[in-house]
């Protein structure tokens, strides 16, 4: 064991909370959506980082799970952004407000 | 020691480059940001001794998924927005409290527990007698997890229609039964908003 475990949920931690951050600060959709791909990623650190410590493949297992549905939600994500973008012609998202009370 | 040096640099650069997409106003530079930020984070999974995970993480995330949005952030003109206000007017406040608090909560939390190996069969000198990384994961996959494979071959072939359903032109006779009630009129965002 060279990298103690701590160091990997540290750096997970980080990158999380930076995802978390441009979530809940930024209007452009298309940051949201790159602060989501760095949430998925802050997780897969952790799995690889656990599947090192445990000796066992399972944590590899689920990085390449995550890795299948983070392809199809940028897919399907990018594809919700150019249809709200060719009905409302902006991209901030704090404009899509019609379900509002 | 080495691995230990090469990590700490890695991980900064990762994590910069993560405050980078996340501050700056121009979505390209933004998104280039994003790929260096995964390709350190590719970097760490090659220290980790995961390298089908680190090759995968550079030839699908920093390769695919980015080109996608690479394509999709230059075929929308999306100057317009740069000189907009970026920031949401409230949620900014909520975050700047919220975040701190949350990081250091799992920071308190990952350094403060004890963590205990539950030391599985597969420690580095077995990887490497068994036929290495690529080998061992890709035996063990099919063995343990054939089923959740299956699955993600499913779940890629529904977001693949989903995608296709939701970014194709309206109006288009294969889409005929969400086209607007058989008028040419051109679909302003006036328009739209009427309608719904």
């Amino acid at each position: 064991m060279d990298i103690p475990i701590e160091w990997y949920l540290v750096l997970s931690a980080f990158l999380f909370v930076i995802g978390v951050a441009g979530v809940l600060t930024r209007r452009n959709m298309f940051i949201v959506l790159f602060s989501i791909e760095l949430m998925m990623n802050a997780v897969n650190v952790n799995l690889i980082g656990f599947s090192r410590f445990h000796d066992n493949f399972i944590g590899q297992h689920f990085v390449l799970f995550t890795m299948t549905v983070a392809a199809a939600e940028a897919a399907v994500g990018l594809a919700i952004v150019t249809s709200l973008f060719r009905n409302r012609q902006t991209t901030m998202v704090d404009m899509f407000d019609l379900l509002k009370g | 020691m080495v691995e230990k040096v090469l990590f700490v640099v890695f991980a900064a650069l990762a994590v910069g480059s993560g405050v980078g997409v996340i501050t700056r106003s121009n979505i390209v530079h933004a998104l280039m940001l994003l790929i260096f930020s995964f390709v350190n984070i590719a970097a760490i999974y090659l220290l980790t001794s995961a390298f089908f995970i680190a090759v995968v993480q550079i030839l699908v995330y920093a390769g695919a998924i980015l080109v996608l949005f690479t394509f999709v952030v230059m075929f929308l003109n999306l100057r317009q927005y740069q000189s907009m206000e970026q920031l949401h007017p409230t949620q900014k406040w909520v975050a700047l409290i919220l975040t701190p608090l949350v990081l250091a909560e799992f920071v308190v939390v990952a350094l403060a527990a004890t963590w205990t190996a539950v030391g599985g069969a597969y420690d580095p000198e077995t990887v490497a007698a068994g036929g290495g990384n690529v080998a061992l994961l890709g035996e063990r996959l099919f063995a343990d997890a054939l089923l959740p494979f299956e699955m993600a071959s499913l779940i890629l072939l529904v977001g693949m229609v989903g995608a296709v359903v939701l970014a194709a032109k309206e109006g288009h006779e294969y889409m005929d039964t969400r086209a607007w009630s058989g008028t040419d009129e051109e679909r302003t965002p006036e328009f739209v908003e009427q309608e719904v």
